[in-house]
């Protein structure tokens, strides 16, 4: 007992000592709260949204991507682009330094789009280069893309390529083995820690413990707005209830997420704002059919299509689209943070969204008149209907990923809904990664809910539904139609903007017709600050993302 | 003689079990359903990077001779070199002490491992310690003072304590905690490495208050009711009546004739828990946001991070091994039956 009450005393002397210490120096550090850290520094091999978070307050990008879902310079000053579309001639700002003190030139550009085509294995990042033939620096603020096929979008390729100090890359640039008989080249550039993530933007990395938190400095060289305080902490709590208690008692200054459920128990706190709407990069829910036609099943990659036949008959998904009360949904899953989603295309793109569609009125009586319509009898009075032919009840399976939290009680609604136009679900949560067995391009189950995260640019999501996708698993409906292929292909070309929005608005109106998608609906980001410490937040721009450059170069201690 | 002959057998099945884990270990995780490689379903991804990635991770070469993959189970080349297939592989790094790279983080897992090992022995060591102390002395205070009114008290707290739920418990402290001071989780106050080396202890310390009282809450529990009720069964033997008629004191009789033989079935409580130690203990862990051995590898399980799990696993079996074996040599020497049987 002695030993506790020693190791006590000795905790009270020192906590003393340390509130002593926190008096003297006063650096106003914002401390963010969130629930998950990036899973790596180096953003060539990252895959989560926190790494994309970092990666874009301490590099620079061509361009910077704003809140209202524009475009703008950041390092680039001016661009040409030959008549034919294919060269772009960028120039690039001058002055600009990494944080070690060495200058960026167009040569650090050029050597990281290089290192990106290189390389096959950074999965997202060598995505955005897919097009380009060749980059060359041919000054020190000049930078020359070539692309072998004339693309409209190249505002949303470069956004995500942050440029490396090449004096610091060139010795971590190995190339991965091209095939299984030869080796690798060393000091892969996958296997790079990157620790000191020396970048050019607005901010510097201090100090990085993985699992606990990120300390990032202000940049006081940085060409643009420099920060007005002096540190940002992101620490990572291990779940939302312990993130909103300690923005409540005053642990951390901004949660990047809020789950719905603690909104009104932080609203009522007079020194906490909470903010919703529309997030920077939307995430998708979505309840998916298998509505995959047998001629166009996958067999040779693994394809089954064993989905239920009633589902590819659109009638029926008709009849399910009616018979979905979205805002019930909205209401219950989300608390009403959220607005009705319409297709896979969400709101938060901006003018890339089609607002002309007009949504399945809810509307049980019209849903049971289609099945009745369409000869989907219950004819042995048991509740369900039954196949025009009588050979099966319109029961569904539906799955979705156990780590998804509004699933299961999407799941319970839409069962109650669908009950009263005579389709029953068995609902079952499975692992994701057994899902994605099910899913894709195996075409193995009824019904899934699950979603996907939007690019500022619509084409990733545009490209799920074509019938190219199927076999490679992004089509997981199994969805097929030579129009939206057709428009797919020429509007991924199309160098009109006009052009294309008109395209990309009827490929949203093709799978809207269709139904393979019930898109319940677009949750808002909801997040939440604290007024007493730091004032400036961008709270009421089009989109929510104060974790975003627009709030953090922004804001300023309240004294 | 007889001694060294139990300590070699010993020995002998602990390395046994240890070839054994690291065997299965391989196999058991590819045997969950779900493959690792198809994990990385994103449109944005074309067959070459999916590819690439599959090499970088070794995924693509046959699990060993004539099957590719376990689950969904599918056949291979048998004329492969058995040396270029994964198992042969994670054996030959394995014995070159390399734990392999995380599909996840992309970083060395020994590294990985490293760093939590150290945090999750940090929260649990000094809640075993404090837990064993205080649960060792109520049960012999207990046991001492049986049937009466501070036997019934301590009985219920030791019950109480025990049988309290971890999650729970550990909620309850933080949130009360965090509204009188004390950090709401985390190893450390980000910031604190500029600081003197002792600012940075006391706030380690600090931070380690909360989760080591609620360990020391759970377990103290558990050994007060086995140190108590072993004591007891002791104190009934005959020796004692004699010590008794000898005219020893209630102290004397404790400490020279019951205590050692109480001891026994504590001790294997103890080297069992110690290998808690190291799995860490998930709840408290990921109550206040501890960067454990535990939770990292809570979460390798959903993502399939196959070297991280086979890293971790191993690691565990070692020290609940290692443990046993520390348990039986204290066994030897506490129990002098063991050495001679």
């Amino acid at each position: 007992m002695k030993v506790k009450y020693a190791i006590l005393t000795l905790l009270v002397v020192l906590s003393l000592v340390l509130s002593a210490c926190g008096a003297q120096s006063q650096p106003s550090v914002v401390r963010i709260g969130w629930t998950r850290d990036p899973d790596s520094l180096n953003i060539a091999v990252a895959w989560l949204t926190p790494a994309y978070t970092i990666s874009g307050l301490t590099y620079s990008t061509m361009y910077k991507l704003n809140l209202d879902g524009t475009f703008s310079f950041d390092l680039g000053t001016d661009v040409k682009r030959s008549d034919d579309g294919l060269v772009y001639t960028y120039t690039i700002r001058e002055g600009v330094k990494f944080h070690d003190g060495i200058p960026l030139t167009a040569k650090d550009v050029a050597f990281t789009y290089n290192l990106v085509m290189d390389h096959t294995d950074f999965p997202t990042l060598h995505s955005y280069v897919e097009n380009f033939a060749s980059v060359e620096a041919p000054d020190d603020k000049t930078v020359v893309i070539t692309l072998a096929e004339a693309i409209p979008n190249i505002e949303s390729k470069l956004v995500y390529l942050y440029i490396f100090p090449e004096h610091i890359w060139k010795d971590h640039a190995g190339k991965p083995a091209p095939d299984e008989t030869a080796t690798a080249e060393p000091n892969q550039a996958a296997a790079f820690e990157n620790k000191d993530m020396i970048g050019s933007g607005p901010f510097k990395m201090l100090e990085y413990k993985p699992g606990e938190f990120i300390r990032l400095g202000v940049n006081k060289d940085y060409y643009g707005t420099v920060a007005k305080v002096d540190e940002l902490v992101f620490q990572v709590f291990s779940s939302s209830d312990v993130l909103i208690q300690a923005l409540k008692t005053g642990q951390v200054d901004m949660v990047t997420s809020v789950p719905t459920t603690s909104v009104e128990s932080i609203k009522s706190d007079p020194n906490i704002k909470v903010v919703a709407g529309s997030p920077l990069n939307p995430d998708l829910e979505d309840i998916i059919f298998n509505v995959v036609d047998p001629k166009d099943c996958p067999i040779a990659d693994g394809g089954l299509c064993t989905g239920h036949p009633a589902l590819r008959d659109l009638q029926v998904r008709l009849a399910m689209a009616y018979a979905t009360d979205k805002q019930k949904i909205i209401d219950v899953v989300l608390l009403g943070l959220g607005q009705p989603g319409i297709g896979l295309i969400p709101s938060g793109l901006g003018d890339w969204f089609n607002s002309n569609i007009r949504d399945y009125d809810y509307d049980v009586d019209k849903a049971n008149q289609i099945l009745d319509a369409a000869g989907y009898m219950d004819t042995n009075g048991d509740g369900i209907r039954e196949m025009p032919d009588g050979s099966k009840p319109l029961t569904f399976h539906l799955n979705y990923p156990s780590s998804d939290n509004s699933a299961p009680r999407i799941a319970e609604l839409l069962s109650e809904m669908w009950k009263q136009i005579g389709i029953t679900l068995e609902i079952q949560a499975v692992d994701s990664d057994a899902l994605t067995a099910k899913c894709c391009p195996a075409l193995d189950y009824d019904v899934m809910i699950w979603g996907w995260t939007a690019d500022p640019d619509p084409n990733t999501l545009l490209i799920v539904p074509t019938t190219d996708s199927i076999p490679t698993g992004y089509n997981e409906t199994g969805f097929s139609n030579p129009r939206y292929d057709e428009l797919y292909k020429q509007q991924s070309v199309e160098l009109d903007l006009k052009k294309r929005h008109e395209m990309v608005w009827e490929m949203q109106s093709i799978v809207h017709e269709n139904v393979p998608y019930i898109i319940p609906y677009y949750a808002f980001a909801v997040q939440a600050y604290r007024l007493d410490r730091f004032t400036g937040w961008q709270d009421t721009a089009t989109k929510v993302s104060l974790e975003d450059l627009s709030s953090l170069l922004n804001i300023t201690p309240i004294k | 003689m007889n001694r060294w002959r139990y300590l070699r057998n010993k020995a002998g099945w602990s390395l046994f079990t240890i070839i054994f884990v690291v065997v299965l270990n391989f196999f058991l995780f590819r045997v969950l359903s779900g493959d690792p490689a198809r994990s990385y379903h994103d449109p944005r991804l074309s067959p070459e990077s999916n590819k690439a990635i599959l090499v970088r991770f070794g995924l693509d070469k046959p699990v060993i001779n004539c099957i590719k993959t376990i689950n969904p189970l599918r056949f291979g080349a048998c004329n492969v070199n058995p040396l270029n297939t994964q198992f042969f592989i994670y054996v030959k790094n394995l014995f070159q002490g390399d734990l392999g790279i995380s599909f996840y983080y992309n970083r060395s897992v020994s590294d990985i491992l490293k760093e939590r090992l150290w945090n999750t022995i940090l929260l649990i060591g000094g809640g075993q310690i404090f837990s064993i102390l205080i649960g060792v002395l109520l049960g012999i205070f207990a046991a001492w003072k049986a049937r009466t009114i501070i036997d019934y008290g301590a009985l219920i707290t030791g019950l109480m304590a025990w049988s309290l739920p971890t999650f729970w418990l550990g909620i309850i402290l933080l949130f009360w905690g965090s509204n009188h001071g004390f950090p709401i989780g985390g190893k450390a106050t980000p910031g604190m490495s500029s600081y003197p080396f002792f600012t940075q202890v006391g706030d380690l310390l600090w931070h380690l208050l909360l989760p080591t009282l609620t360990y020391t809450i759970i377990f103290m529990g558990e050994y007060m009711l086995i140190m108590r009720s072993s004591l007891l069964d002791v104190l009934a033997e005959d020796y004692i009546l004699t010590a008794k008629a000898k005219g020893l004191s209630t102290f004397q009789i404790l400490k020279d004739h019951a205590l050692k033989n109480g001891m026994l079935p504590l001790v294997t409580i103890i080297a069992i828990n110690l290998g808690y130690t190291v799995a860490g203990v998930i709840q408290i862990e990921s109550v206040f946001s501890w960067p454990g051995l535990g939770g990292a590898l809570f979460e390798a399980v959903g993502r399939r991070d196959f070297p991280m799990l086979q890293g971790g696993f191993l690691l565990i079996a070692f020290s609940v091994i290692i443990a046993n074996f520390i348990a039986d040599l204290t066994y030897s020497y506490l129990d002098p039956r063991v050495r001679t049987e």
